[in-house]
């Protein structure tokens, strides 16, 4: 038992899972300790796991079925779930301090991480099927933690995410009777028969509601907005993304065939999931959701390159899950440094950040431009490549247009709803709250992760066919990636530098000193008459612009105000339309069971001839 | 040993009452020594298997008690969650009067269902199925309000037709072979084939005992009377009774004594899908907690009985895992309630919440017992779906996997509704200063919680099943019982 703890491969679990108990375990007098031993095991998982990371192919048998297998691509997701864990449990440290529960929580964001590195290495569908499931129990309590508001939104990501555990059940037991063996490394199984289908697609809703896709998207948004910050980072963000891609990748690589049906399928799941879910964060009026509904946008990208089932589209959503993880944990980050220190989340009532936060606002800025997908930055290498994957995937059909379209739609509007969130929470002038409070910059255990993770944005975009790619996404994907179009990131940064370097010379040399006056205006309205009283007299709530309400347009736009009202009826939510659904039966079963005694003795006899017929009818 | 089974608590049953007028402490002290002692033995006949013949008669002209696999599963089964019922009881039932009486006839619910599950005769197993049956009639309505005594009712008056088509079955069957013993019967059977008469007698068998197992559309006294009892008595009517006096017996006349076949075990997987989907759905609409869980045991039966009827090797495996798993985090969850109900004397969810800070225990527990039943991994409830579902697969029956696992996740989303009313969500206005849960009241929690994971701790090691339902997955495929 012991040698098999201290497998070299089995140590990046051990690590966190005992720590895990030894936070829980420890008395309330030590809570200051509490942070610094999860950070410590954080940080000894980060070294076990080194060793295997770079240890090449391996397989490890464990004990009976337990077997564990490192590859190329569990390699690469197995480090990035690390650093990952280990850079939100730092983070940790400065959010949740004084906070309630402490004790459970360190417990529960390290037994999350243990069971992620788990999964990722499980070279058996029943060993993955229950970690997979016990990342679901730690989602839900971490949830909870936040306290009773967050009872409903705990309660609607489990039921998805351990619905989709339920399915998975069904994928893993459907492939286990047709292979005859439930190990991961063995051949994959061919698309054809309903049976093989259905398979596919069970494991394929387990990956999608780990990630975050349509149309089991919509506990990330409540999760995002109701659970404490770093769980929101840590989770919908970044880990489930990177557990749910790469069962995604698994399966469409290793697991599977795919075929033209799925893949088209896919496809416009991704399309969808793409376009619809960065329609909704447009709308978004707080911080955290409108954030959690790009972490569903993003994912659409990566099944996009994923779906495309070429090497530079799989290579492409692989990076573009990476830089996810990277912006996104970034933008959450710096979201939570904002409640930290404004108590809020609300674009209206937030503003004047920039200068209060100026760290929190350069990474912010950073993140925001790399998950719009402006190059230099990493998010626009990794989408370029999944544009590519997507055109070379799509030859001889028609379809690829489309797709195309919709992913370079989707970056745009993504842009969109960045600069309402720049303009809201740190361009615009303070709002009351904010300047009433006086806020400062938050320390450096909060703002070190973010900018760290802003900083590898930029390297991981300028340096892009120096660092990642040939260190993390080549090995992943063990095949070598061919590029259609060649995109020179340290040649075209120097251009853009020139570019911004020449307007600037520009700027000061011609209209710096020309300054025109005019009536004050915003998304080419000119501003009533009050609200310019008002700013003479000083901030009031009733005539800030918050920049918010310049995308209240949007929704009343003829064709898209129908979807936005479809949605507030909650019709795209699976959750809901579930539950109405099962409503419906259950009003019907329940007008039948009324109490009376005669109907229920009505049941048993009609029970009884029923089974008097069939067996006298079978039988006689 | 196999009479003690019996003997030791319809013993006790007896001297419980005359001891109790003088001694007050005696009915407890008694009635959890008597469970222990029978905890023990169940324990102690692992592995054994053997033929006991009452007063030394010989077979044809005796009553046999036949202990094997099977019956061994359900007297741990039926003791062990007897022995949790027992200690909660000590403080949960000072909510009720006249404690002795509650004893005796627990332990007579006890000696009928022990007595039930080891009979080799047909007219004893009536006779053992009535004391249990009537004994837990009288339970029900033990706390003699309006709504105990109206749901008791309405379980006697089901509970005697049930009885009734048992009896008059068994008066064909007699008619029929001229023996009750019932591998004299199987002989029969195996030898002679079956004839119209015993088709009747086994359809009212199949009626009478889907009754006792609240199979759908047999169910409808249970979500009745399961809630109106007290609590550990609700854990061993949901936990076991309909196990032990309704879905053991029909796996006992269908595979040992009439011989199953194909049409048999499609009638089970009906009846099992039906419950399933039925029960499921109805106890999500459900805002008393014990109401919910009523329910929920009839899906839950369902999933035993789908995993008998697919006749299998692995199905029976599945499904006698399941049962002994259902018995366990059922059992939990009630307790649960139970405690729940001490602390705040309420059972609607809808003026419960936030207990966790409250009751860390109760709600840890409850959490474990949720997760068992919803088959989330890694406690036992996951293992027994998973072999359930894997053997729908091998054996074809893909739209039965299907609704299994899509019931699964119903079973999910009413389970935390319960966790989020009675356990997540904001302290209620009252219920922020409760007293404490007594020790004795959370032991047993506690245990039945550590059950869950260890019964699949066991499964994970591949130890409980070449133990405990191998055994008894091989007694039913055995076939035909022989002398």
């Amino acid at each position: 038992m012991l040698d098999v703890l201290l497998n070299p491969m089995v140590l990046p679990v051990t690590i966190p899972v005992i720590a895990g108990f030894l936070c829980l375990l420890l008395p309330k007098a030590l809570d200051r300790v509490r942070g610094f031993v999860a950070v410590v095991a954080a940080a000894l998982t980060l070294v076990a796991v080194w060793p295997v990371f770079r240890g090449g192919n391996q397989v490890a048998d464990l004990a009976g079925w337990v077997s564990l297998r490192i590859d190329g691509l569990s390699a690469f997701v197995l480090l990035a779930t690390a650093v990952f864990g280990l850079l939100i449990t730092v983070y940790s440290v400065g959010f949740m301090k004084g906070k309630a529960r402490l004790r459970e929580y360190y417990a529960y964001v390290l037994w999350t991480l243990g069971a992620s590195l788990g999964a990722v290495m499980a070279n058996d569908l029943v060993l993955l099927l229950i970690l997979w499931g016990f990342l679901g129990i730690t989602l839900y309590l971490l949830i909870g933690i936040a306290g009773p508001d967050a009872a409903d939104a705990a309660k609607k990501s489990f039921i998805i995410i351990g619905g989709s555990d339920c399915i998975l059940m069904l994928g893993v037991v459907l492939v286990w009777v047709k292979t005859g063996s439930t190990r991961m490394d063995g051949p994959a199984m061919a698309l054809g028969s309903r049976v093989a289908y259905v398979a596919f697609l069970s494991f394929v809703a387990a990956a999608f509601a780990k990630a975050g896709a349509m149309p089991l998207h919509s506990w990330v948004p409540d999760c995002g907005e109701k659970a404490p910050v770093p769980v929101a980072a840590l989770l919908p963000a970044s880990l489930d993304k990177l557990l749910g891609i790469y069962l995604l990748v698994r399966v469409v690589v290793d697991l599977f065939t795919l075929d033209g049906l799925m893949k088209g399928l896919l496809m416009l799941i991704g399309a969808v999931t793409v376009l619809f879910a960065v329609m909704m964060a447009l709308v978004q009026h707080d911080m955290k959701r409108l954030l959690s509904y790009h972490a569903v946008s993003q994912v659409g990208y990566m099944v996009l390159g994923i779906a495309s089932g070429t090497a530079v589209g799989i290579a492409g959503g692989l990076f573009h899950m990476l830089n996810n993880a990277i912006y996104k944990s970034a933008l959450f980050l710096c979201a939570g440094a904002v409640e930290k220190q404004t108590g809020t989340t609300d674009l209206d009532r937030l503003g004047g950040l920039g200068k209060a936060m100026p760290l929190t606002f350069a990474a912010f800025v950073v993140a925001a431009l790399s998950i719009s997908g402006i190059p230099p930055l990493n998010g626009f290498a990794s989408k370029w490549m999944v544009y590519q994957g997507i055109i070379e995937g799509g030859r001889g059909g028609r379809l690829w247009v489309i797709w195309l379209v919709a992913a370079m739609l989707g970056s745009a509007l993504t842009l969109a709803s960045f600069v309402k969130v720049l303009h809201a929470a740190f361009l615009r002038k303070a709002s009351p709250d904010v300047a009433r409070k006086n806020v400062r910059e938050v320390g450096f255990t909060m703002w070190l992760p973010t900018t760290i993770l802003a900083a590898t944005c930029v390297a991981f975009g300028v340096l892009v066919h120096h660092l990642p790619l040939p260190y993390l996404i080549r090995p992943a994907i063990g095949a070598s990636v061919d590029f259609t179009g060649v995109w020179g990131a340290g040649p075209a940064t120097v251009m853009l530098l020139a570019g911004i370097a020449l307007g600037l010379v520009l700027y000061f040399l011609t209209s710096a000193r020309k300054v025109r006056t005019c009536q004050p205006y915003i998304g080419g309205e000119v501003m009533s008459e009050p609200y310019i009283q008002g700013v003479a007299r000083g901030p009031s709530r009733d005539v800030e612009v918050t920049g918010v309400d310049f995308y209240q347009t949007i929704q009343d736009l003829p064709l898209i105000h129908k979807m936005y009202d479809l949605a507030a009826k909650k019709v795209f939510d699976i959750y809901d339309v579930g539950r109405g659904t099962a409503m419906y039966f259950i009003e019907a079963l329940r007008k039948a069971h009324a109490g009376l005694l005669p109907v229920y003795l009505t049941w048993v006899m009609a029970g009884l001839l029923v089974i008097l017929y069939m067996l006298m009818r079978l039988w006689g | 040993m196999i009479p003690l089974f019996v003997a030791i608590p319809l013993g006790m049953a007896f001297i419980i009452p005359m001891v109790s007028r003088k001694l007050t402490r005696a009915p407890d002290v008694l009635g959890n020594a008597t469970m222990v002692c029978l905890t023990a033995l169940a324990l102690a006949s692992i592995g054994r298997t053997g033929i006991y013949h009452m007063g030394g008669w010989e077979t044809p002209i005796g009553i046999d008690l036949r202990l094997d696999g099977l019956s061994v599963l359900l007297l741990i089964a039926v003791n062990v969650v007897g022995l949790a019922a027992t200690l909660f009881s000590v403080d949960y039932m000072r909510l009720y009067t006249s404690k002795f009486r509650y004893y005796s006839l627990f332990l007579f619910m006890v000696a009928g269902m022990n007595g039930v599950v080891l009979t080799g005769d047909m007219f004893n197993l009536f006779v053992f199925m009535e004391i249990a049956s009537i004994s837990s009639y009288a339970l029900v309505a033990f706390g003699c309000e309006h709504e105990e005594l109206e749901a008791a009712f309405k379980y006697t008056v089901l509970g005697s037709v049930a009885s009734t088509f048992v009896l008059l079955a068994i008066a064909f069957m007699y008619g029929m072979t001229g023996t009750l013993n019932m591998a004299h019967v199987a002989t029969k059977i195996a030898s002679e084939g079956m004839s119209t008469p015993l088709m009747f007698a086994l359809s009212l068998f199949l009626c009478g005992f889907g009754l006792k197992a609240a199979l759908v559309p047999f169910h409808a006294w249970l979500p009745d009377a399961h809630p109106a009892a007290p609590a550990p008595i609700s854990a061993m009517l949901s936990g076991v009774l309909i196990k032990a006096i309704g879905v053991y017996v029909l796996a006992r006349l269908l595979f040992n004594v009439f011989g199953i076949t194909d049409n048999l075990l499609q009638l089970l997987r009906w009846a099992g899908v039906l419950s399933m989907v039925v029960g499921g759905l109805l106890a999500i609409g459900q805002w008393d907690i014990k109401r919910l869980f009523a329910y929920s045991s009839i899906s839950q039966v369902g999933y035993i009985v789908l995993g008998l009827g697919l006749g299998t090797p692995l199905g029976l495996v599945g499904g006698l895992y399941h049962l002994v798993n259902h018995s366990i985090f059922k059992s939990l969850l009630f307790l649960n309630a139970g405690a729940v109900e001490y602390a705040t004397g309420e059972r609607d969810m809808r003026k419960l919440g936030g207990l966790n800070k409250v009751m860390p225990l109760t709600g840890g527990t409850s959490l474990v017992g949720s997760m068992a039943i919803a088959g989330i991994p890694p406690f036992n409830g996951f293992w027994s779906k998973l072999i359930i579902v894997l053997a729908c697969v091998q054996s074809g029956h893909y739209a039965l996997a299907v609704t299994a696992v899509v019931m699964s996740l119903v079973t999910l989303s009413f389970q935390l509704k319960v966790q989020r009313y009675v356990f997540f969500g904001s302290v209620r206005a009252g219920l922020d200063r409760l007293q404490q849960i007594p020790g004795l009241m959370a032991a047993p929690m506690l245990i039945l919680a550590v059950l869950c994971v260890g019964m699949a701790f066991l499964i994970i090691t591949g130890m409980d099943t070449p133990l405990l339902i191998a055994p008894a997955a091989d007694a039913l495929a055995g076939g035909f019982f022989t002398l």
